[in-house]
């Protein structure tokens, strides 16, 4: 009978208590210095048209400096998708940059993000958006997210949804959501850890949202680290899409289904965003809206009005300010949500108009 | 479960500390490693218990019965009932549709019109005999993960009591947790009941040696496993995904790149698994001993998978007569034990393709190895790069889907151009370390004991958890010998 070797290391690595405690602080250190050196560093491009660019809609470590940014720059923060973001134009014709333009200051800021529907929203602003706390914002709520089961995140089949890192991992519990548990313990963990966060941002803006190690393949025989220049891409002035209306696009009318508002987990979200901003010290502003109603089927027109009537309601009730305009001029719409230019000057205009943002 | 992901560290913060409260009762000890193995085990799929359970009733039962039994004829009886439970349900679980895929084939090829059925036929229709509805239970056979590994841990301990070698285990929980202990089930090392059943049975010390070796080990494991391994898995899979799309450099990179990539993923969990142990009290037995060294290919089984080949030279090897049988009958056992280790990692012709490799290679260069000229006159580094070449050659049957993707990747190495590989200057670079680290630690204690300064060991391991901190993804990748 042959004796299995007395167990012994096949390598050398054995340290002692004393070096292990060594190590855990160098960790320590590497984990709590690393971040905050690097945000020094990497300058921080901002300014009245600044929105986070597009390709880096998932680098939630930056967004959180962008706001702490735009609450020391700008007096009101503007939160939403990618309506606030403004997915068919320029920087400078977003719905905050005419806000600032027509109070001839620039107090607000854009801190959309690109699908962040409200279930992420809640998330991105509970676990990355603690520097706006006790500051004045607006909040959009686009209506889109309550659409169909599939955009309220009802189906049961599991599909691949925008911003997985954001939502709420196990409880509520999100049927579509099949992430693995590990995989979900691992978003937890990149919430609570600064070190993470900044791990992914780094792979987000310097190696095209890719590993370093998936890099590498790409570009076999480069330095891995020659892309951390340390200097972050900037926001693009350039259309992501032809800015022209959703008739001349092609887009026909459609029959949405929409929620009821009662049982949409999108709407128990952004219920629970409104009060988790209140909770902070912030004074929050809603827009509803506006929604592109030309696109709709007369029915389904009917029941988003339904929709529409039941989300002023309940913000009537907890006696939060809003606006929910009449939808735009049909010619002013990119598509079903995402007014075009013109929409946006029209609509800060509406929104100025009322005088509810002044009173705050 | 995977050791390296965030399920793992949870399952572990429970059943550490709760162990570290039971540990001085040897029945809660036994009682709760067992619970905790078992959720471990099950977190795959709950049904693999059955199967996980019944291998062991049957096998502690069998023992129980050969110490009753008076004469050596029943004693006999229960063995070969133990050993035809053990190899049926792997049989059936994992070679059925490899053996009826192939008898298949046959039919086809002699026009007999016949065909077998698939392999899950048979469960369901002995089901259907006692009132049960086709494919109530089974739909499909799915191969349990890890189940050539407890299968073979619990066939020793049979094996062994039917020889008198080891004493009857009394406790049905303990031996319960020997099958299944959770940090070596489901991919070793194959433990041996006289090394593993004398730790449960005692009450483990837990030194605070145990506890920083453990830790170190399960660092250097986690580093292979989630840097090396998985690292090297993007180019493997890329080109072995595509053999006919890829010329000669990027095939032969691609198959260095897997040699080291399985040696990783397999040693890397191997190391994990005896740290944990060891952080536990327990001592599990060393399974890899930088095998890229080898000078032989009897050396590098010597240093390869060692719980695996020793269980083949015991029981196998051993009973077959091993060498005190003249020339030709040890070659004729070392060819049929490498054979048998070819077809244990595989059902598929590739496997036994690579058996079949190794075994001529060991019976090929066994006289080389042991020639005075050969071992004193071919440099070392010589020796090393024909070994790790023949190995590498026998890996390309092992990674290859199929035996027409092997012959694919093997006939373009040599008849296409060397193209441009694509080969990350990085992978390449971390290979040649570990390659020299592994080299100056094998080669003398000179150069061994440089390693082992406090410099090179904690900037060691202060670069490994800056890497995985900084640059290695999370990963939720299987191991390779899961599969197994």
């Amino acid at each position: 009978m042959s004796n299995p070797e007395e167990p012994t290391t096949s390598n050398a690595l054995q340290l002692t208590v004393r070096q292990w405690a060594g190590i855990a602080v160098f960790a320590a250190a590497v984990y709590l210095l690393v971040p905050a050196a690097w945000q020094r560093a990497e300058k921080l491009e901002s300014g009245p048209e600044y929105r986070l660019p597009y390709e880096l809609a998932n680098d939630y470590w930056l967004w959180s400096r962008v706001a702490a940014q735009a609450v020391t720059d700008h007096d009101t923060v503007i939160l939403g998708d990618s309506v606030v973001w403004g997915e068919y134009v320029r920087p400078a014709e977003t719905i905050s940059h005419y806000l600032n333009a027509l109070e001839g200051k620039t107090s607000y800021a854009n801190l959309g993000v690109n699908g962040t529907h409200p279930t992420a929203l809640a998330g991105l602003i509970e676990h990355h958006g603690k520097a706006i706390s006790g500051k004045r914002v607006i909040l959009q709520c686009n209506p889109l997210w309550m659409s169909s089961p599939k955009h309220d995140l009802r189906e049961q089949e599991e599909f691949q949804f925008l911003h997985p890192k954001l939502v709420p991992q196990f409880r509520p519990s999100i049927p579509c959501y099949r992430k693995e548990t590990s995989e979900r313990l691992g978003y937890i963990v990149e919430r609570n850890m600064p070190f993470n966060g900044w791990s992914t941002h780094v792979q987000t803006a310097y190696y095209g949202s890719t590993s370093i190690p998936k890099w590498t393949l790409e570009h076999p025989y480069e330095n891995p680290f020659k892309p951390i220049t340390l200097k972050l891409p900037p926001p693009s002035d350039e259309l992501r899409h032809e800015a022209v209306s959703w008739s001349v696009r092609g887009i026909t009318r459609q029959n949405m289904p929409w929620v009821d508002l009662a049982g949409s987990l999108q709407w128990k979200s952004f219920q629970r965003l409104v009060e988790l901003l209140e909770k902070r010290g912030n004074s929050v502003f809603v827009l509803v809206g506006p929604f592109n109603e030309h696109l709709l089927t007369d029915a389904s027109r009917v029941k988003y009005s339904e929709l529409k009537r039941g989300i002023e309601d309940w913000l009537k009730e907890r006696k939060i300010p809003y606006y929910a305009p009449e939808a735009l001029p049909s010619e002013q719409y990119g598509d079903a949500s995402h007014p075009l230019s013109a929409g946006y000057a029209l609509l800060a205009k509406q929104l100025l108009a009322t005088g509810l943002l002044a009173a705050k | 479960m995977l050791f390296h992901t965030w399920v793992f560290a949870v399952f572990f913060l429970i059943v550490f500390p709760v162990y570290l409260l039971v540990k001085n009762n040897n029945r809660w000890m036994n009682l709760w490693l067992m619970i905790a193995s078992y959720v471990f085990y099950g977190w795959w799929n709950p049904s693999y218990l059955l199967l996980l359970f019944g291998t062991s009733a049957i096998d502690y039962l069998m023992v129980v019965f050969m110490e009753k039994s008076e004469s050596k004829r029943t004693k006999k009886l229960w063995l070969i009932i133990s050993l035809v439970s053990n190899f049926g349900f792997l049989a059936f679980f994992k070679y059925s549709h490899f053996i009826t895929d192939n008898i298949n084939w046959i039919f086809t090829h002699l026009h007999w019109g016949v065909q077998l059925p698939d392999p899950v036929a048979y469960p369901n229709w002995a089901i259907s005999l006692f009132g049960g509805g086709q494919g109530w239970l089974f739909t499909a056979v799915v191969l349990p993960i890890g189940i050539s590994f407890h299968t073979f841990q619990s066939m020793s301990y049979t094996i062994d009591a039917y020889y008198g070698n080891i004493q009857t285990e009394r406790s049905f929980v303990r031996f319960l947790t020997f099958v299944s202990f959770f940090p070596q089930l489901v991919a070793g090392p194959i433990e041996r009941a006289s090394n593993l059943l004398p730790q449960l049975q005692g009450r483990p010390v837990i030194t605070r040696d145990d506890v920083v070796n453990g830790m170190a080990l399960f660092l250097v494991g986690f580093f292979k496993k989630v840097a090396l391994a998985d690292y090297l898995a993007l180019y493997v899979d890329k080109v072995y995904g595509a053999p006919g799309d890829h010329q000669s450099g990027a095939l032969l990179l691609a198959t260095i790149a897997f040699a080291w990539q399985i040696y990783f993923d397999f040693s890397g969990y191997t190391d994990m698994a005896r740290g944990l142990a060891q952080i536990m009290g327990f001592r599990l037995m060393l399974n890899f001993n930088n095998p890229y060294v080898a000078t032989g290919l009897g050396d590098f089984w010597g240093r390869w998978h060692i719980s695996l080949s020793t269980w083949f030279k015991d029981y196998v090897y051993f009973p077959l007569g091993g060498n005190r049988k003249g020339k030709s009958r040890t070659y004729f056992n070392m060819f049929v034990t490498m054979l048998i280790s070819g077809i244990w990692h595989g059902a598929a012709w590739t496997f036994v393709i690579w058996g079949l490799l190794h075994a001529i290679g060991r019976i090929g260069t066994r006289e080389l190895e042991s020639a005075a000229w050969y071992r004193e006159r071919v440099p070392r580094f010589v020796k090393q790069v024909l070994v790790f070449s023949f190995v590498c050659l026998a890996w390309i049957f092992f990674r290859a889907p199929t035996v027409t993707d092997a012959w694919t990747i093997l006939t373009r190495m040599f008849t296409t151009g060397w193209g441009d590989p694509q080969f990350p200057v990085l992978m390449g670079v971390l290979i040649v370390v570990v390659w020299l680290y592994e080299e100056l630690f094998a080669n003398g204690p000179r150069t061994r004991s440089w390693l082992e300064g406090d410099v090179v060991r904690v900037g060691m391991a202060a670069a490994m958890v800056l890497w995985l901190a900084v640059v290695a993804q999370p990963s939720t990748q299987s191991f390779i010998y899961f599969q197994f």
